[in-house]
């Protein structure tokens, strides 16, 4: 744990310090032991910190939103991203823009609303004839809903010039050119968030055991289920309303944290908590660098990471059950 | 159109007896017989299947004609006939001539093309969900063609980068699957992560260019045949009949790779040859079709699928399936050209929209046998 968050101080450090731009590692060093630079000063704290505070918040909300979800689903594969939770928060977003909506803070409550109807649409399919037995089947069901959800985004921006001009940078999942308010207004949802993930922690350990051991104990697993859709909803909205869709951070986060934490969903949690600003910065400074003087989107960086784990985990003989 | 004569029992080819005995066909056959040097030929015909075809291929030149006539000019059914032998006024023979007629030959091949590797694929792995677009064969040919396209200082021809990719896909979808088999979700799974990586290079690869050209091609990295590179449609045709005849010419050992390895070779069929003719032939028409149109989804599941709903269960409806997958991308540009006019949809939008639900019905149907 100290290794990791030792680790994640020094990520946020050098997210500080390296970016496209002409300010390099060396300027904006002298910057923050010091030195008067009035555009290294502008960079690193108007643009670069908020820039990292937001990869931060993100990668924290996506690795728990991701853990959370595949605990419910039993299911390693179970992400929010492979599942269209992104997507619908995408989508809600794409079909409120044409609707007439622009409010930035509208903006969150409907991606979060998005959020919840593509979660409950997948575990419902997750309920259907056996589709859920199959971890396997699921995510192959949950990626067909999540394209067919992107191409409805798309039809709706070629359709809405605006709401595509609007939102075009943010579609395809990027933490440049986030403002810190965007990050201020969703701090209150991500704050209900965590109180009730705390709250559900111990009931969801023992719904790891299996539904009648978990009423046994005294705990009611269906609402701690609907709990846990409501918070990952929350969560994925959220994140996906300032950065756009991001996929494999929630699938990659907590299978990095079960291999630190072991099988125990409550220490997984707290593992997931420093892995996942790590995943979503490491990924952003590459994103930066690669093609300097452009950026690349996000998410296409954490696709190339993530994809491989998504292979190693379909290949394991036998899938891990949760 | 002609059948395939593939569906026969041990009948067909028959007699070579000196005496002309008249066999009565079997239910829901019907019996070609004819004389030649060698003695008496005949050839056994499922009535099915030829009415399927021929319906099909009726609903597919139907769909050609509304194709010619709608657009931002629409041209009367008649007049696209006309039109067609250069004997209207100069505006039709213009719009129908020069602009649809390039396009709808390439919505047709594509989707063909498309289609047939489908089904030749889900053959192949005994899997219906394995088409090439699932596993991520599209995304591979896709990322080598914009990678020749934008290209630094590379300027090879996009059909061959894009051949190039569906082969290098192919090789790590099936390679990374080598040792679960192709039967399961896994193989899919895989080969939609393969997919996943394959989507990302292009991403990359359009973010390291200058806007116009990203621009440029980014309608057909969702699939569109509005950006068709010059030549590469003369190459889907030629790869098209070529597959085809091939396609028909393996069709016996097609129906017979349906069974269990042993049963096959049993029966005579050199599995692992087979195998890799079929795969090489499926990669090749994704390839080619790629180049054309970019990577439209889900065609090669929905041909296959409307293929096998109105065939019988006898062969591999590899006509069927071809015609189908045809009648499909040229139904789904038209809606695309004429839904929204005057903004265009690409036709891999509308085929994934058409095709997402279908997917989703298929994962949800109580599991039946593959293929």
């Amino acid at each position: 744990m100290l290794f990791l968050l030792t680790a994640l101080v020094a990520v946020s450090l050098v997210s500080l310090l390296i970016g496209a731009g002409s300010v390099g590692p060396g300027r904006a060093m002298a910057l923050l032991s010091g030195s008067q630079d009035s555009e290294a000063h502008f960079i690193v704290w108007e643009l670069r910190a908020p820039r990292t505070l937001i990869g931060i918040v993100v990668g924290m909300a996506l690795g728990v939103a991701g853990a959370l979800l595949q605990a419910v689903a039993r299911n390693p594969l179970a992400e929010p991203g492979l599942l269209g939770v992104s997507a619908g928060a995408a989508f809600a977003v794409a079909l409120a823009l044409v609707l007439g909506a622009s409010a930035a803070t509208l903006r969150i409550s409907v991606a979060q609303l998005g959020a919840l109807m593509g979660c409950v649409c997948v575990l419902s399919v997750a309920r259907f004839r056996g589709v859920g037995n199959d971890p396997i089947r699921l995510v192959l069901a949950g990626a067909a809903f999540s394209g067919l959800l992107a191409s409805l985004t798309s039809l709706i921006l070629l359709y809405d010039q605006r709401a595509a001009d609007e939102i075009r940078f943010w579609v395809i999942g990027s933490l440049a050119g986030r403002r810190l308010d965007d990050l201020l207004s969703v701090l209150p949802s991500m704050l209900v968030a965590s109180i009730i993930v705390l709250l559900i922690a111990r009931p969801l350990a023992a719904l790891a055991l299996g539904e009648r051991v978990a009423s046994g104990l005294g705990h009611h697993p269906n609402l701690i289920r609907w709990l846990v859709v409501a918070c990952v909803a929350l969560l994925v909205g959220a994140a996906t309303a300032i950065a756009g869709p991001i996929a494999f951070v929630g699938l990659v986060v907590p299978f990095v944290a079960r291999a630190f934490a072991g099988p125990d969903i409550r220490r997984t949690l707290w593992f997931c908590l420093p892995i996942g600003p790590l995943m979503v910065l490491s990924a952003d400074i590459v994103s930066r660098v690669v093609v300097a003087p452009s950026e690349l989107p996000l998410g296409v960086l954490t696709a190339l990471c993530g994809a491989p784990v998504l292979i190693a985990v379909v290949r394991a003989r036998r899938l891990p059950m949760l | 159109m002609k059948p395939t004569p593939v569906r026969s029992s041990a009948l067909d080819a028959a007699s070579t007896r000196p005496a002309r005995i008249s066999i009565s066909p079997p239910q829901g056959y019907w019996r070609l017989a004819w004389r030649s040097r060698h003695g008496d030929q005949s050839v056994l015909l499922e009535r099915r299947a030829v009415t399927v075809n021929a319906s099909l291929l009726g609903a597919f030149l139907l769909a050609s004609v509304l194709y010619l006539s709608l657009g931002s000019v629409n041209v009367a059914p008649m007049g696209v006939l006309h039109a067609l032998f250069g004997k209207a006024d100069m505006m039709a023979n213009f719009v129908v001539q020069e602009l649809r007629l390039p396009r709808l030959a390439a919505a047709a091949c594509t989707g063909a093309a498309f289609a047939l590797a489908g089904i030749l694929m889900q053959t192949l792995a005994r899997n219906r969900l394995a088409t090439p677009g699932i596993i991520g064969i599209d995304n591979g040919a896709t990322a080598f063609a914009v990678a020749s396209i934008v290209g630094i200082g590379v300027s090879i021809a996009p059909p061959a980068m894009a051949l190039a990719g569906a082969t290098t896909a192919a090789v790590l979808t099936f390679g990374l699957a080598a040792g679960s088999g192709t039967q399961g979700y896994r193989f899919i799974v895989a080969g939609i992560g393969v997919g996943a990586v394959f989507g990302a290079v292009t991403q990359l690869l359009l973010a390291r260019v200058a806007i116009d050209t990203a621009n440029a091609a980014y309608p057909w990295t969702v699939g569109s045949l509005n950006a068709r590179p010059s030549g590469a449609l003369q190459l889907l045709m030629f790869g098209l009949v070529l597959g085809l005849i091939t396609a028909l010419m393996l069709a016996r050992s097609l129906t017979l790779l349906r069974f269990k390895d042993a049963t096959a070779s049993g029966l005579g069929v050199n599995v692992k040859r087979r195998r890799l003719e079929v795969l090489l032939l499926s990669v090749a028409l994704t390839g080619l079709a790629v180049a054309v149109a970019g990577p439209v989804g889900m065609v090669g599941l929905i041909g296959p699928e409307i293929a096998r709903s109105l065939s019988s269960s006898r062969g591999v409806p590899i006509t069927a399936a071809t015609l189908a997958g045809a009648l499909v991308m040229v139904l789904a540009d038209l809606a695309g050209r004429t839904l929204l006019a005057p903004i265009e949809i690409p036709v891999g939008i509308v085929t994934a929209v058409v095709g997402g639900p279908w997917l989703l019905w298929i994962l949800m149907r109580p599991q039946r046998s593959f293929t």
